[in-house]
């Protein structure tokens, strides 16, 4: 139970109150892009290439031409009349909307079919008949940069191999020479395969372009609506579409964790035969396209070193890093951060020396990547420090949890100084550790194991102590495009003392409208249920960067506790004239000011707000309304400790989360209901890439597992019970003290589970297992070091 | 992606007869179901085309096929199909090695077949390729020695019986 400073009727910070967004979402009554009808409608639907690299030598639409209700087949030769049949990506690369000679990956889109029904439009798109010469593709991300392999990227002037960019962040020779001289180093490759996000809505929208007043109305799923606005005016400004005549409305949606951030080549499609045709265009798409053809997320080859000494001190580490990003650079990072904010792997430990380099690949392989409920590349670098971690505890025999005690940065050491450039605001990682060691055992588990061993039975413990980097961020250094990443909070009470918050970011199932409610009311004494929070319509919301990333509680709600901030102030004006007594002899409880010393003489803030309509004091601006646009002074960083227990079949492999106890600290928590809501979906996601989820590609460039049949998203089967807890260090930068919480589970829950996996079987001699860590693979690493013979 | 699917069957018939049959593109085509000839350019090339169903996803592949090792003392043959989808959504290639042998009046036929398949197929029905595969050439087999039998064959391609024995292989045990 968390000390609230409010009461429950108030509903302020630390109060577990429920979800206001559930009461439509339970009974059907989401308002989705799907849902949306306007008159004329017409719809839309995508033909693919089932090459990954091939010429298009021709496209024959005749026959779905015949086909009554196809109104028009869109091909890239179409959109190249206007220009935009090419357009940048996030990451100021290019990418493709339709293809006019050559297509780059399986499933990219090579035509659109409109119709006046969404089934037409289907058999319309199968009644396209496309003739190709296929091409041998480029799959191998480590073959991208042999001197035969193909150019994928004759488009760009003087482009002469697939090398995208390099990075290096870190001192080169100073950890050279750490590593030379050290006691131990250990070093592992691991691969962090490609994933999806399978958010459970697909991605979709329904442009709808005015002919009479040259306006257009943008329904989609996106989680950054006013980014999206600014690019379509950025795209298609030179046509008409200039800022103030596009409006893009973000709805409901039914889950974003990253995939809803790029701007999918079916968008830019609709909103170009919208403008053309003048009527709505709706464009939904189907899950295997979705699988198949959207965002993929990670596919990061990592050399991990540790260098250390005998004694268990960490004295530096060194990553090297293969990215493959398929045929485009089409992720979503600020635009400084090419690997985004990989750098935060030096971890939860205190040394001073690190080196990280990356080189970036084009494959014939969909574009991306996305961060996937990951605050850019986080995941990847977590996995990579709490694995390297647990090998050189290995190597020198020694616990994985004493080690990571012995190493932790103290409480008392914050802000902490990382040798890659970061200032880590605060944390108590001991404390998370033994929260998480208390809560499972961890001794007696220990003990446990060795019994079972002479036994012949596999049992496995593995922690992972996460420290992440969220809540985009500073201005000085974080741009999306070049547009800052502050976000924004506009509050309006009306007179009778309800209000109305608007916000720049946008929820896709993180629960804002209850979260956002409760920072209000938490800093106005308004009820939380008093206070409507509105996301997602760019021709009202302020303007801001959307959610992703962990963002929103970092930024856009500092942006609301400083918007609430400067309406007390102006409310304590108007109490202390209603009071006719001075601002200094004023004191506030949550919801009213009172005379100090005479607390029957008091105004409620209903009574103050009242006033600012109807007596508000002379020379005072009427009304009550505050606006703040929040540019955060650093990120925020949050941590965990998890452990996870598993048993293994000795004879079929079969892999048994037995516990999962994660310890997370998001600093101050704003409603602790919610926080564990996140928590169990993102420790879902996160058991998914570590046991089950990888897409798998063949040397054709077929993708293999391209449905659920075999892309195994986990379900409520495969999930283990779940057990949370919190520390709380609050983040001394923070207007509420609050870090963000969405994706901490996603990123620290793989490295548990897999470090548990091969705690089980390495008294047999296994060192390291790759994501995901299947019976199959371990049967396979087990014959290797002679099991099984 | 690549699968290779062997079968060896037994079928009392002269050897010679036997061969004179496999090495005959248009008696086989009579036999794999979904299949036909459309065009002979000569001895060894000819064009043809296989409607094929797995699960939800049907194709037609209009393809060339090459004899391109026909040993008749060693009784040895390989023979090769490369075929695009229809409708451009992907293609199969094929290479097939067959051999015959003898021993009591009876022939032996082994073969293994080499499939390579890219596009739709492949991304929606991977995981059906080998089965439905080994199906059609069960189906083929049976056609084969009925028709070598004397007795009327249809090649048509009866997606229920397939999707039906297919369903009964997944839930039987393999051998």
């Amino acid at each position: 139970m968390l000390e609230c400073k409010t009461s429950k009727e108030i509903g302020g910070m630390g109060h577990s109150r429920k979800r206001k967004e559930d009461a439509r979402f339970i009974q059907g009554k989401g308002n989705y892009v799907d849902d949306v009808k306007l008159p004329g409608m017409v719809y839309m639907d995508i033909v693919r290439s089932p090459y990954a690299y091939a010429k298009i030598k021709k496209i024959d639409a005749s026959k779905a031409l015949a086909i009554p209700g196809v109104l028009a087949v869109v091909t890239g030769k179409d959109l190249e009349q206007y220009n935009l049949h090419w357009m940048p990506t996030l990451m100021s690369d290019t990418q493709m909307v339709l293809p006019t000679d050559t297509v780059m990956y399986q499933s990219q889109e090579v035509a659109a079919v409109i119709a006046t029904e969404k089934y037409i439009a289907r058999d319309g798109r199968d009644a396209v008949i496309v003739e190709y010469e296929p091409m041998t593709p480029l799959m191998d991300p480590f073959k991208s940069l042999d001197p035969n392999a193909p150019i994928l990227r004759p488009d760009k002037p003087g482009k002469e191999d697939n090398h995208i960019w390099h990075w290096e962040v870190g001192d080169k020779e100073k950890t050279e020479e750490v590593f030379n001289n050290a006691e131990v180093v250990v070093t592992q490759q691991m691969h962090i395969p490609r994933i999806h996000v399978s958010s459970i809505e697909t991605c979709g929208c329904v442009a709808s372009y005015n002919k009479v007043d040259n306006h257009l109305t943008m329904y989609m799923t996106t989680q950054a609506p006013h980014a999206i606005r600014t690019v379509i005016a950025l795209v298609a400004g030179h046509v008409g579409l200039t800022e103030e005549k596009v409006r893009v409305i973000s709805p409901d949606i039914g889950g974003g964790f990253g995939g809803k951030v790029p701007v999918y080549p079916g968008y830019v499609i609709a909103i170009a035969v919208s403008f053309l045709t003048g009527l709505p265009v709706k464009w939904i798409e189907d899950r295997s396209e979705n699988l198949q053809a959207d965002s993929f997320a990670r596919d990061y080859h990592i050399t991990a070193e540790m260098a250390g000494n005998k004694d268990g001190q960490i004295l530096a580490t060194r990553f090297k890093v293969l990215a493959d990003h398929g045929y485009t650079d089409a992720s979503a990072n600020p635009s400084k951060f090419p690997t985004g904010l990989f750098s935060i792997g030096t971890g939860s430990y205190n040394y001073h020396t690190a080196y990280m380099e990356a080189d970036a690949v084009y494959t014939n392989k969909p574009p991306g990547g996305v961060a996937y409920r990951c605050s850019f590349r986080v995941t990847e670098a977590v996995h990579a420090i709490e694995r390297i971690t647990d090998i050189f505890a290995r190597q020198i025999g020694r616990d994985p949890a004493d080690l990571r005690m012995q190493n932790f940065i103290k409480k008392e050491e914050f802000p902490w100084a990382s040798p890659t450039g970061w200032s880590y605001d605060s944390g108590d990682y001991h404390a998370g550790l033994q929260k998480a060691m208390d809560a499972i055992g961890y001794h007696a588990l220990r003990k446990e194991q060795e019994e079972l061993r002479k036994q012949g039975k596999w049992m496995g413990i593995g922690i992972s102590t996460f420290t992440e980097v969220v809540g985009a961020g500073p201005s000085k250094d974080f741009d999306i495009l070049g547009i800052k990443m502050f976000d924004s909070a506009e509050i309006r009470v009306h007179p009778t003392g309800k209000a109305i918050a608007r916000f720049g970011t946008k929820s896709q199932g993180q629960g804002h409208e209850t979260t956002y409610a409760q920072i209000v009311a938490e800093e106005l004494g308004i009820p939380m249920d008093h206070v409507q929070i509105e996301e997602g319509d760019t021709d009202t919301a302020p303007y801001g960067l959307g959610t992703y990333a962990s963002r929103s509680t970092p930024t856009a709600g500092a942006a609301a506790a400083m918007a609430a901030r400067k309406l007390r102030d102006k409310a304590k004006q108007i109490a202390a004239y209603l009071l006719e007594v001075s601002e200094e002899d004023l004191e506030w409880e949550p919801g009213k000011f009172f005379v100090k010393g005479a607390p029957d003489k008091a105004k409620t803030i209903q009574e103050i707000v009242f006033a600012a309509y109807t007596n508000h004091p002379p020379g005072m601006e009427a009304g009550f309304e505050a606006t703040h646009y929040y540019d955060p002074p650093n990120l925020t960083f949050p941590s965990g400790a998890y452990i996870c227990v598993v048993d293994i079949d000795p004879d079929t492999c079969h892999i048994k989360v037995r516990r999962f106890v994660a310890i997370d600290d998001c600093g101050n928590i704003i409603n602790p209901m919610i926080v564990q809501g996140q928590v169990h979906g993102g420790l879902t996601q996160g058991l998914a890439p570590a046991m089950y989820e990888e897409l798998i590609y063949d040397d054709a460039g077929n993708i293999l597992n391209g449905t659920f049949m075999d892309y195994l998203v986990p379900t409520a089967v495969e999930s283990p019970s779940w057990e949370t807890g919190h520390t709380i260090t609050p983040s001394p930068h923070h207007p509420i003290g609050a870090k963000g919480v969405g994706e901490s589970p996603t990123v620290g829950a793989p490295p548990a589970i897999v470090n548990a996996i091969v705690d089980a079987v390495s008294h047999l001699g296994i060192k390291h297992l790759e994501i995901p860590v299947t019976p199959y693979k371990l049967f396979k690493e087990l014959k290797a070091v002679g099991h099984f013979s | 992606m690549n699968t290779t699917i062997e079968k060896q069957f037994d079928i009392e018939q002269p050897i010679d007869k036997v061969w004179s049959a496999l090495a005959d593109p248009a008696y086989i085509v009579t036999c794999v179901p979904g299949a036909s000839l459309t065009e002979k350019v000569d001895d060894r090339n000819f064009k043809g085309e296989v409607v094929a169903k797995f699960g939800p996803i049907k194709a037609t592949y209009y393809g060339d096929i090459e004899i391109k090792e026909l040993d008749e003392a060693a009784h040895r043959m390989v023979l090769s199909g490369k075929g695009l989808d229809s409708k451009g959504k992907g293609s199969a290639d094929m290479i097939m090695n067959g051999d015959l042998s003898e021993s009591d009046g009876v022939t032996h036929v082994k073969f293994s077949m080499n499939i390579a398949i890219v596009g739709m197929l492949a991304q929606f029905g991977s995981r059906l390729i080998n089965d439905v595969s080994d199906q059609l050439l069960n189906q083929f087999v049976e056609n084969f020695k009925a028709k070598l039998a004397g007795e009327e064959v249809a090649n048509d391609l009866s997606a229920g019986s397939m999707l039906g024995t297919m369903a009964k292989s997944i839930f039987r045990k393999k051998n």
